[in-house]
């Protein structure tokens, strides 16, 4: 099992439910209103007056196979429209209940 | 949800909701009345008593001054103004604006209840009028008849008179020039005198031989049959027949000693159309009432009316208000379809994409339809100022939605798919849209609040402006979303059309970026030239304030001329009628090519045509009405015309005075006027005041005509008795007097009746017996006892001069000198020549003269308007000062308020538009269009440097990038003024000063504020970012101290 944190900007969200369907995916956890710039590049999304955008964040677990599908069509969707921004950062499940 | 995400969520519950406002705004505008104002009629109530038999003075003193006393204390009155003439008192009440008149007239009710009692025995009750005699009449009808000359008048009173009457609305209608059909019995004084008869004595025959007389009745075998005798003349002519005296046994006749004439009133008024004889029905309307509605329902009557009377009458049309009022609102409609032309282009110029320009271009038809159902549900009327106010929202309404737009675009350039870029890009907007809309409110809803003459009219403007902006906002956040989601994707490949088409376009928008941001950059870094360049261009448009002149209301051409002209008192009817005619002949002749309709109405009204005698009129006296041909029709305005006309009855020596009005039905729009208002009791020297001010008015240029209300002294006969010698006869001065009476004016004997008509049989002297004062002289009285004697022997027979009808304003005696303005001169000039006169001529102690007409009404706006920018200021700043959280920079942005204004100086002073009401109006919507570019400005500033960039290079960059914004709205509502400025339509001189002024004002605040603004910011943040360096060093300073003696202080505490 693995978690897969996807940061993206607001403007995705629709597709990203779907992407999250058509891959089964069922279970995830969203934060609708997320704040953050990029490492490099990333336009600043602060909701302020200067940044007015907002990201949103969901973390979803998947089972280990999975995880390459979803971050490969993730890496084309992010490389289709840069200018929003789109990442996606995955980590190990250690136990669950 | 919010509101955007909702929209864009249910598109189709979001277009319907529009769609429905748009059916309630277009059902309204189906039901709202035309127009040429708002209900701006002066509330005037008219208080009329009548007192037979007292002179001028004795009216003043004993009806019109308890009245105005009472009258006085009635709420919300302006003005009270009295005319107490001879055998009548009429009070003008002027009330305050906006009251509504059936309160005031039941409160003027309930102060002449009071008073009645007080009033003299033989004063009749007083009668109001919810009407201003002198106001302009609505329509003036014509009647042409063949047969039916002779009852024409009781014809039209009943059957066109009467029914006109009582349509709501109508204050009154009256009948001109149809003189009423009178049988004469002339006598001859000396025939009668012969045969010991008076004319006493045939009236009395006359009276019994015109008789029908039942004689009750009596049965015949089983029947009953009522007995009469029908003594009544079926012809006049049977009257020659009867037999009035016995002499020597021979009968003599009544065509033995007097002839029957079967004619039309003595002295009656005749009236004139295109040179054909005829009468005149004239409609006046209540104050308040709509013109147009009336016009039309007296239109719609017509043609009953008209099946009505014998076939030989035939009415038709010199003058119709409605006519004017509904071109004037044509030629705005137009303006107001090209403004939205115009704004289309500018959006589809910038935008270069259809899709785009629909999405914007539908607010305006949205904001504006709503606003007529906000116009249906206030009462309120299709008129100038709410269709101007269309065409000043039209540059407006587009901005909200331009914003949004732009936004959704560049979301959706970057890859959002259009629904969430619509709901996420209005997001971000919503707050800066919404934050200038509140200024544009700020400047509007003030607007509201005026009082005043300039409150009625701004009011509405102000309403609706604050209606419309915020439908257009509310648009914007919901509709425009909707549809951007709905119409708006990606274009991923641009078709070779459109790359030809706005391929040069967008190139040339490019290359203009770019040099604007070259410029920009040269500026701020020039920073003093530029303040002080602008400073120079401030100071040197206020030089131009001298040469711009000030008048209320801009004079409006509404093709009619109503002309009076004063023969020398005691002129015949038939004299002033030859030179009325040859006047309108040479009129016919030298406006061919202006005029359509000429008439003329001469002559004394009849006594008991109650409306016409308000009016002045009387043998001496000529009024015309001419209707010009429509502007666009003619080469001469309606004040060239009036100003030939003037010179025509200047160069005719028999003419005593005249006046000639040209433009304006209701006191607003026509030639500017100022009174010079003479208070004082004795007439003689506040007659000496006015005949001065008139001469040396006269000599001033730019004065057309100078006017005095007070009549001339009309000159009299008056019999003197000596009441000792009448009682040596057995006569007293009321037995004479009726005696002279029956022999001139002619004494009533009976009613001549003829198909349901009557028509009164006057006995009087022949007028060949009348026309001289021998004539009088020679009048026989009969005593007593039946002895005679003659006028003569008893009086004498002397001419006096009657005090004239005496006028009062405010419960003072009053003279008014009134000027009319030639146009194009600015009543300004004038008032300032008349102050110069009566500062350097005398004005005897106890008489005060005051100035008034449009110049009181112009003050009383002009400082209106002043303290109305001044609050507008304030809340502007307010509003600004709250969105930026800042003091400095609301400063900033207003300083392109000035230039504002020094813009509508420069282009007032350029086309020669004066300042009045409609400018000043402009002034006060500049307040707003021009922060707003300003605001746009120094958000992106402070945008920029809150994204980390320098002040030079986020002023550079934030001005290149809102370059094209700030054109776009400021391009559009130029535009969207052009039409108005340039219209050539009727009734265009109203709202040319206000288009003027905008475009002006506009042009040169947004080049400056392009401009200025970003310097006037580097200016300050530069100053700001100095000051900060210098408190932290200061504060650097301060720390290192600190740290040094921080011991030293702390043990002193301890200690």
């Amino acid at each position: 099992m693995k978690a897969i944190f996807i940061v993206y900007d607001q403007a995705y969200k629709e597709r990203m439910l779907a992407l999250l369907d058509q891959n089964g995916c069922r279970g995830f956890s969203m934060f609708p209103q997320v704040q953050g710039r990029g490492s490099k590049s990333g336009e600043p999304h602060y909701g302020s007056h200067a940044w007015p955008s907002m990201c949103s964040a969901i973390i979803t677990i998947v089972d280990d196979e999975k995880v390459d599908t979803i971050l490969d069509t993730l890496h084309a969707l992010d490389l289709q429209t840069e200018k929003l921004g789109l990442r996606a950062f995955v980590w190990d499940i250690e136990k669950t209940i | 949800m919010s509101l955007y995400e909702g929209s864009v969520k249910r598109p189709i519950m979001t277009s319907l909701i529009f769609t429905a406002i748009v059916v309630l705004g277009i059902f309204s505008l189906t039901k709202l009345p035309v127009n040429l104002f708002p209900d701006v009629d002066t509330t005037n109530i008219m208080v009329m008593t009548s007192y037979s038999g007292a002179s001028a003075e004795d009216i003043e003193q004993n009806v019109t001054r308890p009245l105005e006393n009472t009258l006085n204390t009635v709420g919300n009155l302006k003005h009270i103004t009295s005319r107490s003439s001879e055998n009548i008192s009429i009070i003008t009440l002027q009330f305050e604006y906006g009251f509504d008149i059936d309160d005031l007239t039941n409160d003027v009710r309930d102060k002449l209840d009071m008073v009645k009692r007080a009033l003299p025995d033989g004063a009749s009750d007083p009668i109001i009028f919810k009407f201003d005699a002198d106001m302009m009449p609505v329509m003036i009808l014509s009647v042409q008849a063949d047969q039916s000359v002779n009852g024409l008048y009781k014809i039209l009173d009943e059957n066109v008179a009467n029914p006109l009457a009582r349509i709501a609305g109508v204050g009154s209608v009256s009948i001109g020039g149809a003189p009423e059909r009178e049988i004469y019995v002339y006598c001859d004084p000396v025939k009668l005198e012969a045969y010991n008869l008076t004319v006493e004595a045939i009236s009395n025959i006359i009276t019994q031989e015109n008789r029908n007389i039942p004689g009750g009745s009596f049965d015949v075998g089983n029947e009953t049959y009522p007995l009469r005798v029908e003594g009544e003349f079926n012809d006049p002519r049977e009257m020659e027949n009867i037999v009035v005296a016995s002499l020597g046994g021979s009968d003599i006749y009544l065509r033995d000693v007097a002839e029957v004439v079967d004619t039309l009133q003595e002295r009656g008024q005749m009236s004139f159309t295109n040179g054909v004889r005829g009468a005149t029905i004239i409609v006046q309307k209540q104050s308040g009432a709509n013109s147009v509605e009336i016009c039309n329902k007296v239109k719609k009557m017509l043609p009953e009316l008209q099946r009505n009377l014998p076939s030989d009458i035939r009415i038709g049309m010199i003058n119709d208000t409605s006519e004017s009022i509904m071109n004037s609102i044509g030629s705005l409609e137009e303006t107001v379809f090209f403004a939205l032309l115009f704004v289309v282009l500018v959006v589809l110029f910038f935008l270069g994409r259809w899709r785009a320009t629909f999405v914007v271009a539908i607010t305006i038809p949205l904001s504006l339809i709503a606003s007529f159902i906000y116009l249906l549900l206030s009462d309120g009327s299709l008129n100038i100022i709410s269709l101007s106010c269309l065409s000043i929202a039209i540059g407006l309404v587009v901005d909200d939605a331009i914003v949004v737009l732009e936004n959704t675009t560049t979301h959706i350039e970057r890859g959002a798919d259009p629904k969430q870029a619509a709901i996420h890009a209005t997001n971000e907007v919503a707050i800066s849209v919404i934050a200038s809309t509140l200024t544009m409110l700020a400047v509007f809803l003030p607007l509201t609040m005026v009082k005043g003459m300039a409150g009625m009219m701004f009011k509405q403007l102000g309403w609706m402006m604050c209606i419309i902006l915020t439908v257009s906002t509310t648009s914007a956040l919901s509709f425009t979303p909707m549809l951007c989601s709905q119409m708006l994707k990606l274009k991923k490949k641009r078709t070779k059309i459109m790359d030809k088409l706005y391929g040069p376009i967008e190139r040339f928008l490019d290359r203009f970026d770019a040099w604007y941001q070259g410029k920009l950059n040269w500026c701020v870094r020039h920073r003093p030239v530029i303040i002080w360049t602008c400073v120079a261009v401030f100071a040197l448009s206020l030089f131009t304030i001298k040469s711009i002149g000030t008048e209320f209301f801009p004079s409006s051409d509404d093709s009619r001329l109503s002309i009076k002209v004063w023969m020398p008192i005691g002129t015949r009817t038939e004299r002033s009628q030859v030179v009325a005619e040859e006047l309108a002949e040479k009129w016919r002749k030298d406006f061919g090519a202006e005029c359509r309709v000429i008439n003329y109405t001469v002559g004394q009204a009849s006594e008991d045509n109650t409306f016409a005698s308000m009016q002045s009129n009387g043998t001496h006296i000529i009024s015309y009405n001419v209707r010009l041909k429509n502007p666009s029709e003619r080469k001469m305005t309606a004040f060239d015309v009036a100003s030939i006309i003037r010179t025509d009855l200047g160069n005719r020596p028999e003419i005593e005075r005249f006046t000639v009005g040209a433009g304006g039905s209701s006191g607003m729009g026509g030639q500017s006027t100022v009174a010079f208002e003479i208070y004082g009791w004795d007439f003689t020297e506040t007659d000496n005041v006015a005949k001065m001010l008139r001469t040396e008015l006269k000599k001033e240029p730019g004065v057309a005509e100078v006017r005095i209300s007070r009549d001339e002294y009309q000159p009299e006969y008056h019999v003197e008795f000596d009441r000792e010698k009448l009682a040596r006869h057995g006569l007293n001065v009321a037995t004479a007097a009726t005696y002279l009476r029956n022999r001139i004016n002619g004494s009533t004997a009976s009613y001549y009746r003829e198909d349901g008509e009557e028509y009164d049989i006057k006995v009087r002297f022949a007028p060949e017996f009348r026309t001289s004062t021998q004539d009088i002289e020679n009048i026989l009285l009969y005593g007593t006892s039946g002895n005679t004697v003659r006028v003569k022997d008893v009086g004498a027979v002397v001419e006096r001069f009657t005090p004239p009808t005496i006028e009062r304003k405010d419960r003072q005696r009053i003279n008014t000198v009134t000027a009319i303005v030639e146009s194009g001169t600015p009543m300004s000039k004038v008032v300032e020549a008349g102050q110069r006169i009566i500062a350097e001529n005398d004005i005897p102690l106890g008489i005060s003269v005051g100035i008034a007409g449009d110049v009181e009404e112009q003050q009383d706006s002009f400082s209106d308007m002043l303290m109305l920018g001044l609050l507008i200021l304030m809340l502007v700043y307010i509003v600004m000062a709250a969105q930026f959280e800042s003091f400095s920079d609301p400063f900033i942005i207003m300083l392109s308020v000035p230039f504002g204004v020094s813009g509508v100086l420069i282009a007032l002073w350029l086309t020669h538009t004066t300042l009045n009401l409609m400018s000043a109006l402009g002034i006060v919507l500049l307040l707003g269009i021009v922060v707003k570019n300003g605001i746009v400005l120094i958000d992106y500033i402070r945008l920029c440097r809150e994204r980390g960039q320098g002040v030079l290079k986020a002023v550079v960059t934030a001005g290149r990038s809102r370059l094209r914004p700030v054109l776009m709205t400021t391009l559009t509502t130029i535009l969207g003024m052009v039409p108005m400025a340039i219209g050539r339509g009727e009734g265009s001189e109203l709202w040319r000063p206000l288009g003027v002024s905008v475009i002006g004002g506009l042009t040169l605040s947004t080049i400056l504020t392009l401009i200025l603004v970003p310097v006037v910011y580097s200016t300050f943040a530069g100053g700001q970012i100095k000051r900060n360096r210098k408190r932290h060093a200061r504060q650097l300073e301060l720390d290192a101290y600190w740290q040094q003696n921080k011991d030293k202080h702390i043990k002193k505490a301890k200690k």
